[in-house]
Formats: structure tokens, sequence, C-alpha cells
């Protein structure tokens, strides 16, 4: 049956899970535009003979191959469009290098859109903030206020601060540090950020 | 030295600097500490909170900060003992202490570098004047001549403070030991710093309801007078009114879900609100103790009392947010009016109230149990640093099931208060001994392992001196104070003993024990360790146990009002034995 090869690359994708881009599959969107070219080229004929002879007994094939061109045309946008927004989440996720593993699966135009995305974010992050620019890959929410309550749930030692000052990390301690330093430690689960 | 303005030489000072915060692990220190958290909150000033439970606790917590802090602001600790000799800090270490502690130690009072005292001078402290203690050995160009004026002189001259070392000083042994020998507490830490959010005009609604909290644990646990109860209660309602009168300006009214703050003239029934009103009077002291709620008379006489209201026993032993609307309606009059007949004259007591939300109704008084319950829990895995975090955390209004959890063991815990008095009473465990009377809890007793912690302890060793004097017939024994000792630690088979003051009427919350205990420790040569910044309410030292810094030159004992103190088991006996003659 028609269609079912871009189904097929479609459930591919959907299968992995959020965020992880599979391999391009490249065969598969050959096999799909093949696909299309012959319904098309079955069309363009039958409407030349239904147009010259008059023959109106053609035109429901001919409308129904045009569904099949419609539907896989569909398809196929959106499994590119979905790459794309996977690719797009990767560059908030690991930065403006990828692993190269992941670098295989993307074909040569994704990796040509990623290097334009990576602009594009650049010059927008340049253009805040006055002249230096902010960093907005770095929060993971946008953060309220300067600095934030934590506290230590492990003995972690020394801890040293911008301005140099050394604080010691003791389980139930609480400080109010500034938050830049803390994401690190939140992230390793040594602090906690106590809301009140 | 004490600050005058709070704001200038307090706040101003630390608002630039990191701060390590050291708060002793009491309710009134845990309000205070969150009043002054928030003020920091704003002012993004940095600090570091370390909970400290003990001396050993706040001298090991010196140890770990001092190199990378300079300011160090202690809560509810450390006024009553020479600090800089107990800590030994560097020349720049300035210290902030607010205690609710008394009497001050005359060596931080006229301290004027290190340490700075954030107490009103007219807080009932009575500290004698500079000439009168200190004498310094070679007179310079006429210095003692002059002010008898209260309030401590400085010495003229280049002289500072810190070369007149303990070596040079004279103290006159009466006047230090007149100065010394009562022990009390003064106003909550608490309010002391809501003080200075309101001079900062910083001050919420939030910072108010801690300072109530705080207020309220010195009454629930018996620190203050209820005079000075009364008279900072007024001060608060002030506060109060100012909070809600901004309510009632706006065209709008609030929203439910903030947060109100009312006055309330409300019953002295611990936790009744959140429980039913028969268990809430069946394990409250108050009226437990009224009614010899232990005996099968006392238990006819509830009965009585609560046919004489009216209050159908079906309604009563219900969930008091279940009991019927035209039950609930006046029961505050109603009890009031029956009380009064069974000689319970203030059953009502005031206090204030808290409203948020539509469920959400606190009294002051379910807050400071539910916090304390949660500070000593004896769940398993707790240490005290997790608990002080716990109950910290539940005083913030989004932490509520911590509240409710610690109103359940709260619940747990006045139960077991009850039973054990009721079993104490009627077993006839407390025994006279001369010239106290003493109470010794088994091993096995049930729910011991709550009482060895010292604010348990104390509720139940109040509770039962007054259920003692309520009981017994011999009219000496009413005059004679109680010690109670419980198990601390079974592995280090360590015990914990404890003193209070005889009932009486008019106690004004001070208390003196007649000699020095020093000797009572050192002659059966009892290991001793006294760690507790004295938890409990007005004095009543009964123990003075030498502590681990020994002044060279002390020509006379110092009489340090501690009335906690933990003991080895063994030791248990022949101490109370040389307490006995020592006090007869």
């Amino acid at each position: 049956m028609f269609c079912e090869k871009a189904i097929e690359i479609i459930r591919e994708l959907h299968r992995m899970g959020d965020g992880q881009l599979p391999a391009f599959n490249e065969d598969g969107i050959r096999q799909v535009l093949e696909e299309m070219k012959a319904l098309y080229e079955q069309n363009q004929s039958d409407v030349n003979e239904a147009k010259s002879e008059g023959k109106s007994e053609l035109i429901p094939t001919i409308k129904f191959r045009h569904c099949c061109l419609l539907r896989n045309q569909r398809c196929i946008a959106a499994y590119l469009y979905d790459r794309l927004l996977r690719i797009r989440t990767l560059r908030w996720e690991y930065g403006s290098v990828l692993p190269t593993n992941i670098r295989f699966h993307m074909c040569a135009e994704e990796l040509e859109w990623f290097n334009q995305y990576k602009k594009s974010l650049a010059t927008f992050m340049r253009s805040l903030g006055g002249e230096e620019g902010l960093d907005i890959t770095q929060d993971m929410k946008p953060p309220k206020s300067l600095y934030i309550e934590v506290r230590c749930l492990k003995d972690h030692g020394e801890f040293e601060i911008d301005d140099g000052t050394i604080i010691l990390l003791k389980k139930n301690s609480q400080h109010f540090l500034p938050r830049w330093k803390c994401e690190q430690l939140i992230r390793q689960g040594v602090l906690e950020h106590i809301m009140s | 030295m004490f600050i005058t303005d709070i704001r200038k030489e307090f706040y101003d000072v630390v608002v630039n600097q990191r701060v390590a915060l050291l708060v002793s692990s009491e309710i009134d220190a845990l309000c205070a500490c969150k009043i002054l958290q928030a003020l920091f909150h704003c002012d993004q000033v940095q600090y570091t909170l370390v909970p400290v439970t003990g001396w050993q606790d706040l001298g090991t917590a010196f140890l770990e900060h001092k190199e990378q802090f300079r300011c160090f602001v202690l809560i509810n600790c450390g006024a009553n003992v020479d600090l800089l000799e107990t800590l030994q800090p560097e020349e720049d270490s300035i210290f902030f202490i607010c205690d609710t502690h008394r009497p001050v130690d005359v060596v931080n009072v006229y301290n004027d570098t290190q340490v700075k005292l954030m107490i009103k001078q007219d807080d009932d402290l009575g500290v004698p004047s500079y000439d009168d203690i200190f004498r310094d050995e070679e007179e310079e160009g006429g210095n003692d001549s002059g002010n008898e004026s209260d309030g401590g002189s400085e010495p003229s001259g280049k002289r500072s403070l810190i070369t007149l070392t303990f070596e040079t000083f004279h103290f006159r042994r009466e006047i230090l030991f007149d100065y010394e020998q009562y022990e009390y507490h003064g106003t909550s830490a608490a309010m002391v710093i809501f003080e200075l959010a309101w001079v900062l005009t910083k001050d919420t609604k939030d910072m108010l309801w801690w300072a109530i909290i705080g207020l309220t644990d010195q009454l629930v646990h018996d620190k203050i007078t209820h005079m000075k109860y009364v008279t900072d209660i007024a001060t608060l309602q002030r506060h109060v009114s100012r909070h809600n009168h901004r309510n009632e300006d706006e065209d709008n009214s609030l929203s439910i879900d903030c947060m109100r703050i009312s006055f309330e003239y409300d019953l002295r029934l611990a936790l009744y609100q959140h429980w039913s009103l028969f268990e809430s009077i069946c394990n409250s002291s108050y009226t437990s103790c009224n009614f010899k709620l232990w005996s099968m008379h006392g238990q006819k006489k509830l009965q009585e009392f609560l046919a004489d209201m009216g209050l159908p026993l079906k309604q009563v032993k219900q969930k008091f947010n279940s009991m019927d609307m035209s039950v609930k309606e006046n029961l505050r009059e109603v009890i009031e009016e029956s009380s009064n007949k069974y000689g319970m004259k203030d059953i009502r007591i005031q206090t204030f109230g808290v409203h948020f939300g539509f469920k959400n109704h606190f009294l002051a008084s379910d807050v400071v149990h539910a916090t304390a319950a949660l500070l000593e829990s004896t769940e398993k895995d707790d240490s005290p640093g997790d608990n002080f975090i716990k109950a910290l955390d539940c005083l913030s209004r989004s932490n509520l099931e911590r509240l409710h959890g610690g109103i359940d063991l709260a619940k747990k815990k006045l139960m077991a208060i009850q039973q054990t008095v009721a079993s104490c009473i009627c077993t006839n465990l407390i025994l006279s001994q001369g010239p106290f009377l003493y109470c010794y809890l088994l091993e096995g007793t049930p729910d011991v392992k709550l009482f060895s912690k010292p604010m348990a302890l104390t509720l139940l060793c109040k509770y039962l001196l007054k259920a003692f004097v309520r009981s017994t017939r011999n009219k000496r024994c009413k005059l004679l104070p109680l010690i109670i000792a419980a198990p601390m630690d079974v592995e280090k088979r360590t015990v914990i003993v404890l003193g209070i003051p005889p009932e009486s009427e008019t106690s004004d919350k001070k208390n003196f024990f007649g000699r020095a205990f020093e000797k009572a420790a050192e002659s059966t040569s009892s290991r001793t360790l006294h760690d507790h910044f004295d938890t409990s309410s007005k004095s009543n030292v009964i123990v003075i146990v030498y502590i681990f810094h020994k002044r060279a030159d002390m020509t006379h004992y110092r009489w340090a009002l501690f009335s906690i103190i933990e003991l080895k088991m063994e030791d248990r006996t022949k101490f109370l034995d040389a307490l006995i003659t020592l006090l007869s």
C-alpha cells in the first residue's frame, strides 16, 4: 500500500524517546521520495489522458494518487521538522559543541542548520544585557535573585567563592550564597535550594 | 557592651560583611533566626547558619568557622558566660549576642570592643557598676574616684579592657555573688530582632508572627512571669493592630489566602483546636492538675464539669473541627464560666492566632508545641541537626505538612507526659529526700526516651510538681523543690538530672538555691557534664557544675546556675546523697 514507508520512518523516530536523535534514515527518505516520484509520473500521464481524451473515469484515481502524494509530503515534513526540534534542544543541553556520536546521526543539511542556529543564538545573546551579552543557556529557570539560600545535605569540606572567602560546608548548615556558585553543587546534590 | 542603637551599631555593621549565625536549639532562638534570615535575604547579606545545642557545640562551631568569618551573631547562647575566655577568639572577631539568659556575665557587659549585647539596658538587669567590681592593681592617676553611676563607666586613659586580664581583676565577692545568684530569662530574642526589623521598616506579618511564637514559647515553657508576658503581649498587640489597620484601609479586602493575625483571649488548653476537646482537657497540665485526673474522683469531676456546661460527651470527644456549630459558638465563655466554679480562675489567656486560607487556623501555643516536639523528636535517624532543620522549616507557612506532623508528635508527647505523671503519682514514685523531692524514671518506663531531652523533661517536671502539690497532704512537702532524673543515653549510661524550684503562686521566676554545689560534684568525683545553656525557665540551678574553663585565681566559687546536668548512671546515688547533705 502507498505511504507505508513514510509511516514507518515516522514510527521509528517516535520510538526513540524524547530528545534522543536516531540516525538519519537516508534510505527511508529516498524510498518515500521515489514512491512520490512514481505516483506523480503516473498522475501526470493520467491527467494528460483525461484532458485529451475526456476519460473522466480516471479522475478518482488521480485524486487518490494526489492524496497519497500529499500524505507522503506531510510525513516527510513532520519527520524532518521533529528532528530539527530535537537538534535545537541538543544545543541547550550540550552547548555549542556536540559529541561526535550525535553528529554522526545528523545529515549534512542538519549540521548546516545547527551551525546557523548556533550563530543566531549567539548573536541574540550578545545583544542582551548591554555590552557583554548574557549567557541564557546557563540557568535552567530564570533566576529570581542574586543570592539563594542553600542547605548542605552532606559534608563537603571547604568551598571557595569568588572573592576568595572559603566556606565550610558541613551537614545541616545553611548558607546564603551567590546563585551561580551554587548551581554546580545543587546539580551534584550536595546543596539543596531552600525556598521559604 | 550594650548596643543602644540596634540599627547603627549592629545592622549597618553586618550588612556589608559575611556573618556566621550560631543559633541555639530553642524555639525562641529559631524564631529570632527566621526573622534575621528574612532581613538578610532582603539586603543580600551572605551568612552561614550553624545550629548549636550546647557549649561544646558552640566551641566546635566557632573553631571551624573562625578563619572565615569576622562577625558572629549568637542567638540565645553566650551571654551568661565569659565569652572571650571560653572561645579565645582573635582580636578582630566581633560577637553580637542576642540572648535571653540572665544574668549577663559582667565581663561581657564591660567589654568595649569585641562583645556587643543586643539587650536593652533597662531590661531588668541590675548589672553592678564597673567600679564596684573591677579594681585595677596599679592605680593610675586617680581613676577610681568618680562615677558611681550604673551602666559601667569606662576607665579613662589609654588602658583598654584587654590589658585588664583576669589576673588583675579583683572581684568584690558579695556584689558579684548577689548579681549572679539569680538566673532568669529576659525579653524574647525574637522580639528584639523584630524590633530591629520594625526600625528598618522591613517588618512583615510573617516576622510579627514569629515574634509572637518566640514570646509564647517563653510562656509555655514557663520562662517568664505572667506580668512580663502581659506587658510583652501589649507591645505585640500594638504591632498587630498596626498591621491589621493596613488591611482595612483598602477598598477591596484582602484575599482569604493572606495571612491574618488576630488577638485572642483563648483557652489554656493545649492544641484543643487540632484535637478533641476532651483529649485536650485531659492532657493539659492546667486542667489536669486542677481536676486531679489521675484519680477516679478526678474523672468524675471532669464528667460533672462537662455536664455542667451542657456539652454532650459525644460532641466533646469528637475532633474539634467536627463539633456542632451550636456547641462551638460560645464555647470559650461557657468554659470560663464553669471553670470559675471549679476553681480554675485563669483558664483563658491572652494570645494571638493566625488565619491563612480557609482551613488553616493556628494559635501561637499550637505552633510552639509542634515546633518543640519536632525539635526534640526521638525518632530513629534523627540527629539534633536534622531536628533543628525540621523545626526551622515548620515555622514557614509553606511547610504546613511539617507543622501538622509536629502537632501529631506534640499530641503524643503530651499524652506521654500525662501518663507518666499519672503513674508517678499513683505509684508514689516521688520521694521526699529531706530538702527536696526526688523522682527517678526507670529505664523501662514507657516513652522514657522522650524525656531524655531537656524541654520535654522540664515540662514533665513542672507538671509533676504541680500534680504532686495537689495530691499530697503533707504541708511541708508542698514547699519543696523537685529534682527529676531520667536515663539519657542507654549506651553511654548517662542520666539527665533536672531541678525546678518549689511551686508557688507568686514566683518571680528567679530562684536561688542555697549553696554552691561544685563541691558536691567534686567531692563525690562524679563524672558530670554540663553542656546546656540552661534551658530551664527560671534559674533553679540545682547543681553548679565546674565549667571546663577554670579561672586560675578564683577565690570564690562561681555559682553557675544551671538546672540541667548529665551524669553517669553509676554516680547518681552518691551525687544525690551529697546534694542532700549540702542542702539540708
